[in-house]
C-alpha cells in the first residue's frame, strides 16, 4: 500500500439554503477543494460521494454523485455513491484513501453533500430518523443520546453544568468559525435555561438540521508536490467498523473505543500524542463521553477535564475547535468530511482565530446509525499527521 | 367503521388470547450455544451458523437500565414520551416506550418493569397501532410497592 496525503480540502458554510440545490452545494465544496489542492478537475481519477437522505427529500433518487460531479465538470471517471448514515463522509474518505493507496488511482476525491431543509420540517425529521429500523416504533436519536448520557452521569458523577460547559466551549469555538451555522458564543445559564428536548439534554446542547457539503482530495505522497506547496497532511489511519452484538460474558467495549484502538495501532501513536480532535457530538455533552472512550481522559475524569479547560483551544488537547456539531450544524453526510477539513486546516496552521498552536497530530471520530444489536451502525476514526 | 387494532410490526411480540396469559416478545434462541436475541434472527450472532435458531417467547420482565423524558416526537407519536432501555431477565437489552400513564416520578433506574402491549399512535384511517411498551412495577432498590 502506498502512503497517501490530503492535498486539498473545501466546504460550504453550513446552514439553511432553500435557494441552493444539492448539486450547488456539492459543486461549491468540490471546487473549493480543487482550488485548495491547485489541481485541475481532470486530475481527479476516482470519486466517492456520500449522501444519506437525498432520495427521501429531493427529486434525485439515485446516482447522486454523478449528478453533482457532472455539474462540477467531473465525469467519465469511476464514481462510487456512498450511504453510511452520519458516517457517510468518513466512509467516502476511506474509499478514496484505499483507491489511491492500492495504486488504482493517483488522485481521488471524497465528497459528502446533504440537503435537509425542504420546506417541511416534519418530513426532514422523519428522513433523518430513518437511519434505524427503530424509527417506526418512535425511537429518536436525541433520546438515545439522552439515555446513554443519563446513565453515564450516574456512573461518573458528571453534572448538567459540566454538560453546559461543553456547549460554552464549542459555541465560543464556533463563533470563530466562518463555516459554522451558529457563530454566537453562549453562557452556561443560556444553555441550561433553554427548553428541555430529552432530559438531561436542552435545546442548545443539541445539533441542528443543516444543508452543506465538504470535500477532501487525496493523492500519493510521491506525487503531491507536483500540485501543491502547502504543508502535506498524511492519513495515518482511517478505520471503519460496524456495530456488533454483545455476547453474554463479553466485556462491554464501546464501538468508539474499538475503532480508536485499531486507528491508534495503525498510526503507531496513542491518545496522549493528539493535539487536536474533532468528535461526533450530535448532542454536545456526548463529547465528554467520547473523549473518555477515545482514551483522551481517564474513566471518570471527563468532568474535571472540561472544568479545567483541558480541551479548550489553548488546552492540552483542543477538542472540537470547529465548534462541533451543535455549533457547526449537522448535514449528515458532510459532517465527517467537515471534521477532516478542520483537522487539515489546524495541522497546516490555516485555522485563523481558532488556530491551535503548533498542532501536529489530529484525530476525527464520526459515528452514525443505530441497529437492532443496540450499537451504532458505524464508527470511523481517522488520524492525520503533518 | 369500527377501529381496528394493528400490530406495528408482525413477528415482534405476542398478544395473549386470554387475560390470564401475559404478553411477550418474540426472539430467537440458538440450538447450539443457547444465545438469545431480540428481535429474532435466522443466523446466530454468536456461532455464525444459519438455520439453527428457534423462535422463542421472551418473558416481559426486566430491569430499567436507563430512560429519558422526551419533549420531541416523530409524526404521529405523543409528546412527551418516556423512552427507555430495559435489560430483560431473559437476556436481551431492549429499547421501548414507557406506558403513557407513568410519569418521571414513577421511574427509577434499576427498578422492575413489565411488558404490556398498548397503543402507540393512530394510523391515517384512525386504527390503533399497537406496540410493546414497559410499565414500572416497583423500585427494586427500595423494595416497596409502587
Amino acid at each position: 500500500m502506498r502512503d497517501v496525503v490530503i492535498i486539498g480540502v473545501g466546504m460550504t458554510p453550513f446552514g439553511k439554503y432553500l435557494d441552493k440545490s444539492l448539486q450547488d452545494l456539492g459543486r461549491q465544496a468540490t471546487w473549493n477543494a480543487i482550488e485548495d489542492a491547485n489541481i485541475s478537475p481532470k486530475d481527479i481519477q476516482a470519486a466517492y460521494v456520500a449522501n444519506a437522505v437525498g432520495p427521501q427529500l429531493i427529486d434525485l433518487k439515485g446516482t447522486i454523485g454523478q449528478h453533482i460531479l457532472t455539474s462540477a465538470g467531473i465525469f467519465g471517471i469511476p464514481v462510487i455513491n456512498v450511504e453510511n448514515a452520519c458516517s457517510g463522509g468518513s466512509t467516502a474518505l476511506r474509499g478514496a484513501l484505499l483507491d489511491v493507496a492500492s495504486g488504482n488511482s493517483d488522485v481521488a476525491l471524497a465528497l459528502g453533500a446533504e440537503k435537509l431543509f425542504c420546506g417541511d420540517t416534519a418530513k426532514s425529521a422523519a428522513a433523518m430518523a430513518n437511519g434505524t429500523p427503530y424509527a417506526k416504533f418512535g425511537f429518536m436519536f436525541v433520546s438515545l443520546y439522552a439515555m446513554n448520557l443519563k446513565k453515564w452521569m450516574r456512573e461518573t458523577g458528571v453534572t448538567k453544568e459540566q454538560f453546559a460547559k461543553v456547549v460554552v466551549k464549542n459555541t465560543y469555538n464556533g463563533s470563530l468559525n466562518p463555516y459554522a451555522q451558529f457563530q454566537k458564543a453562549m453562557t452556561i445559564d443560556q444553555v441550561l435555561n433553554s427548553r428541555v428536548i430529552a432530559e438531561p439534554l436542552t435545546q442548545f446542547m443539541c445539533s441542528t438540521m443543516a444543508d452543506g457539503a465538504a470535500a477532501v482530495i487525496v493523492c500519493t505522497e510521491e506525487m503531491a508536490r507536483k500540485f501543491t506547496s502547502k504543508p502535506l497532511v498524511k492519513i495515518a489511519a482511517c478505520e471503519l467498523i460496524s456495530g456488533a452484538f454483545k455476547m453474554p460474558g463479553e466485556p462491554d467495549v464501546a464501538i468508539t473505543t474499538r475503532a480508536a484502538h485499531r486507528a491508534f495501532e495503525k498510526a503507531g501513536i496513542g491518545p496522549e500524542d493528539l493535539n487536536v480532535v474533532e468528535v461526533h457530538d450530535a448532542m454536545a455533552p456526548a463529547e465528554l463521553l467520547v473523549c473518555e472512550e477515545l482514551g483522551i481522559c481517564k474513566k471518570g475524569e471527563a468532568g474535571q477535564m472540561i472544568d479545567e479547560g483541558q480541551t479548550d483551544l489553548t488546552g492540552r488537547v483542543a477538542v472540537n475547535p470547529s465548534g462541533g456539531l451543535a455549533a457547526k450544524g449537522h448535514p449528515i453526510s458532510a459532517t465527517g468530511l467537515a471534521q477532516i477539513c478542520e483537522i487539515v486546516w489546524q495541522l497546516r496552521g490555516e485555522a485563523g482565530a481558532r488556530q491551535v498552536a503548533n498542532a501536529k497530530i489530529g484525530l476525527a471520530e464520526n459515528a452514525g446509525g443505530w441497529t437492532m444489536a443496540n450499537d451504532n451502525a458505524v464508527c470511523a476514526v481517522t488520524i492525520l499527521k503533518r | 367503521m369500527s377501529k381496528k387494532q394493528i400490530p406495528i410490526e408482525e413477528g415482534l411480540f405476542y398478544i395473549p388470547d386470554s387475560p390470564e396469559k401475559k404478553p411477550c416478545l418474540i426472539g430467537s434462541k440458538c440450538s447450539i450455544c443457547g444465545v438469545v436475541v431480540f428481535p429474532k434472527v435466522s443466523v446466530c450472532a454468536n456461532c455464525g451458523k444459519k438455520d439453527i435458531t428457534e423462535e422463542i417467547h421472551l418473558d416481559g420482565e426486566g430491569i430499567l437500565d436507563t430512560f429519558s423524558v422526551v419533549y420531541a416526537a416523530l409524526p404521529g407519536f405523543e409528546i412527551p414520551s418516556i423512552q427507555a432501555y430495559v435489560n430483560l431477565k431473559a437476556g436481551p437489552r431492549v429499547w421501548g416506550l414507557i406506558t403513557n400513564e407513568s410519569g418521571e416520578q414513577d421511574l427509577e433506574i434499576g427498578m422492575d418493569v413489565e411488558l404490556v402491549i398498548a397503543k402507540v399512535k393512530e394510523d391515517a384511517e384512525g386504527n390503533e397501532v399497537m406496540s410493546y411498551q414497559f410499565r414500572p412495577l416497583r423500585a427494586s432498590s427500595k423494595g416497596g410497592q409502587s
